[in-house]
């Protein structure tokens, strides 16, 4: 006979008492007043949430990327499908004669898949910082988590389906026997640009478009239009009509062309245009930020009660 | 003028170091308005970020309200904090405001280490994903990193009671494991401050009780909590102290018991008459009728006289006065009885109609009568919710927590209940 007490098996469902760190507490304080009236202690803590978000971000991220692909039997396809439907498209209507483009520096059907691949690039830096808001409106109205992180998921998904897109820019230039320009090594750079570009604009829009739909739709309509003022179907006009000014003072098309110039013939027709934009950019970038961070309660509150 | 502010700013500052939470004066305007709310937002939004809004913004606006009023209380390490009140009295925007999800409009809150929400159950989780992928994606969202999620995730998924359906998608699970597995993130994080709104009301009572327990756990790990519950039940048996809001202004903060008391006399003595053991409910206390209305609760004992305090072991009967507008040819009455202070389980639930009795009456008033020979119940107190239904479905009336106190002249120690019994001896020839 064992007597049951000497060998009592350890329970299955054993209570773990949770480790303490004993790590430094952090003290809050939330006050009314606008967080612009200590503006040391917000680039503080900006830089703090930046730093504290990026693990954050990356599994948001990871969780995002397979949600969206899962539930598909085309999955990664769908990167690809648009700009193949798109330039295909465009290409019969060209060789149809349908619409007149002028003569492009690479292959017309090469220069749109591109250009597509560019373009809604960018239309997702845009649209995806409100989407992930508006998606995770639950998650914030109940915990507190760096908000940064919602934007940096959404810039690395972004840079993820371009990264998809990219093996169909290289099975592209492989099948019209196109040669990279050495300039190909700078093209990540111009890239970036672009995708800040629509991520600032996301980044302003989405606590916007958390109190009103409206942001949303009338971004997603403008962007339908946009698409058509920047060169992606057609070459940069020369003309200096009302359509050509329209064109030049786009502030996608000095970025969007410039990368594609550096990927394919090498030689940039607008510096200038580019970094002025560039610029703009990154003075717009932490003016972007500080509005997110600040409107953020405000939308939360609004959309939570 | 500055010295002012430096002065009110010391007094935020706690000086006690054990003081984990300390909210001074904390005041929230609402808009029920939804038009006016998102032009609001829009204002707030601009002047925030233009650096114009101060500390101090007590003017309402057209259509706005105090959702919360000048609210203070300070927690310590370990401690547990009742907050009650009826629904929409401010505790959900009081929480949110210590969890820095919005900001007071007037006063200040201060929190020392990390606050976890577990109102957040499964809030983000992403049901196409599996269970596996969720944690990591909940946890990190709650403020842990990798390493210490890979040090957690063999626990969470043991108290979770999920070992199986770990790699299946979220989707596939019952309710009941979501809400476990959420629950499961949440309390394995560790906070300084742990938020519980309503939570403890999910899952089976097996469950409930190991969530209990581990609650325990932590607050001897020196968690402070503060609870959310418009049922006494739960605050009665975790917190020490209270906060009792009402319209969104702090009626009283003290020890729970006398906090319970004021806010349940709030609670009935507007509209009814209440002591231990006998309730009379007033006849305009609810908007619209259904036919038949509770009019008073008590006890009759074997002589028929009415009593406070039934008897272990004696015979009682439960009278039910009604007055009824019409007839009701099957009547069905649910009797649940929980004892208090004891973490809300049923402890009792008795229904006419599984009892293969219906009852049957005409309009006018009625005495429902539920004779007991010989009361199961031991001493103490005991909270009973009755419910009258029409052809077992069709909501008539209802009373919750009627409370009374059980004495006895039994010995009944070790046991749960009482056993009616009979001894004898008998020859065997």
């Amino acid at each position: 006979m064992v007597s049951p007490s000497s060998q009592s098996p350890e329970p299955q469902n054993r209570l773990r008492v949770p480790k303490r760190p004993s790590q430094p507490v952090a003290i809050q304080i939330y006050r009314p007043a606008s967080e612009m009236r200590r503006p040391m202690q917000l680039f503080r803590r900006m830089g703090a949430d930046l730093l504290a978000s990026r693990e954050l971000a990356w599994q948001l991220m990871k969780r995002d990327i397979s949600a969206q692909y899962r539930e598909s039997f085309l999955g990664v396809a769908w990167a690809v499908i648009p700009p193949i439907v798109a330039s295909a498209g465009f290409a019969f209507a060209a060789s149809a004669k349908v619409i007149n483009v002028g003569t492009t520096d690479i292959p017309y059907p090469a220069y749109v898949l591109m250009s597509t691949a560019l373009w809604q690039t960018f239309s997702e830096a845009v649209m995806l910082p409100m989407q992930k808001v508006g998606a995770a409106r639950m998650m914030l109205a109940k915990i507190q988590f760096p908000r940064e992180a919602l934007i940096l998921a959404a810039a690395g998904q972004v840079l993820f389906n371009f990264a998809i897109k990219l093996l169909l820019v290289a099975g592209m230039f492989l099948w019209f026997r196109l040669a990279v320009p050495p300039s190909i090594v700078l093209a990540p750079v111009a890239l970036l640009h672009l995708v800040l570009l629509g991520t600032v604009l996301g980044m302003f829009l989405a606590p916007l478009s958390a109190l009103y739909q409206d942001f949303q739709k009338g971004m997603q309509l403008l962007l339908g239009t946009w698409l058509f003022l920047t060169p992606v179907v057609y070459p940069p006009p020369s003309g200096e009509g009302l359509f050509g000014l329209l064109v030049r003072f786009n502030p996608v098309t000095p970025l969007l062309v410039t990368t594609r110039e550096l990927i394919t013939t090498g030689t940039i027709s607008d510096p200038q245009g580019f970094w002025l934009v560039s610029a703009i950019v990154f003075t717009g970038l932490p003016v972007a930020w500080v509005v997110y961070r600040l409107a953020m309660p405000y939308a939360i509150e609004r959309f939570s009660s | 003028m500055t010295l002012v502010a430096e002065n009110t700013q010391a007094m935020t500052a706690p000086k006690d170091s054990d003081v984990v939470l300390s909210v001074q004066g904390a005041s929230k305007k609402f808009c029920r308005d939804f038009k006016s709310a998102l032009f609001y937002g829009m204002q707030d939004i601009s002047s925030e970020v233009l650096g114009l809004r101060g500390d101090k913004n007590d003017k309402l606006r057209k259509k706005e309200f105090w959702a919360l009023q000048s609210v203070s209380f300070e927690l310590r390490r370990g401690e547990a904090l009742g907050l009650v009140g009826k629904n929409g009295s401010g505790k959900s925007t009081l929480l949110r405001v210590i969890a820095g999800l919005i900001k007071p409009d007037v006063g200040s809150v201060m929190v020392k280490g990390r606050v976890a929400p577990l109102i957040a159950l499964g809030a983000g989780f992403n049901p196409v994903l599996t269970g596996r992928e969720n944690i990591y994606a909940n946890m990190s969202i709650l403020g842990l990193t990798k390493e210490e999620i890979d040090d957690r995730f063999d626990d969470v998924v043991a108290f979770a009671e999920i070992p199986d359906a770990i790699d299946s998608p979220v989707r596939s699970y019952s309710s009941g494991m979501q809400a476990r597995l959420g629950f499961a993130c949440a309390i394995h994080t560790d906070p300084d401050v742990l938020l519980i709104d309503e939570v403890l009301a999910v899952g089976d009572s097996r469950f409930r009780g190991k969530c209990f327990q581990k609650l325990h756990q932590l607050r001897e790990s020196k968690t402070a909590f503060i609870l959310v519950s418009h049922s006494s039940h739960t605050i009665l048996t975790v917190c020490d102290s209270s906060v009792y809001l009402l319209k969104g202004i702090s009626k009283g903060y003290g020890r729970t018991p006398e906090i319970i008391n004021q806010y349940e006399k709030d609670l009935f003595t507007e509209d009814t008459n209440i002591s231990n053991g006998f309730i009379e409910l007033d006849p305009n206390r609810k908007s619209t009728s259904n036919g038949l209305d509770i009019e008073s609760i008590f006890f009759r004992d074997h002589q028929g006289k009415i009593v406070n305090t039934p008897k272990t072991g004696k015979e009682i009967t439960l009278c039910i006065k009604c007055k009824s507008e019409r007839t009701f040819p099957k009547l069905g009455v649910t009797v649940v009885v929980k004892k208090l202070a004891d973490g809300g389980e049923t402890i009792l639930s008795m229904n006419c109609m599984q009892d293969g009795k219906l009852l049957s009456i005409n309009s006018g008033r009625y005495e429902f009568q539920t004779r007991i020979e010989k009361l199961g119940l031991l001493v103490g107190t005991y909270l009973m919710d009755i419910y009258i239904k029409d052809d077992g479905l069709y909501y008539l009336d209802s009373f919750e927590t009627f409370r009374f106190t059980v004495e006895s002249d039994i010995f009944s120690n070790e046991s749960l209940y009482f056993q009616p019994r009979d001894w004898a001896v008998e020859p065997i020839e």
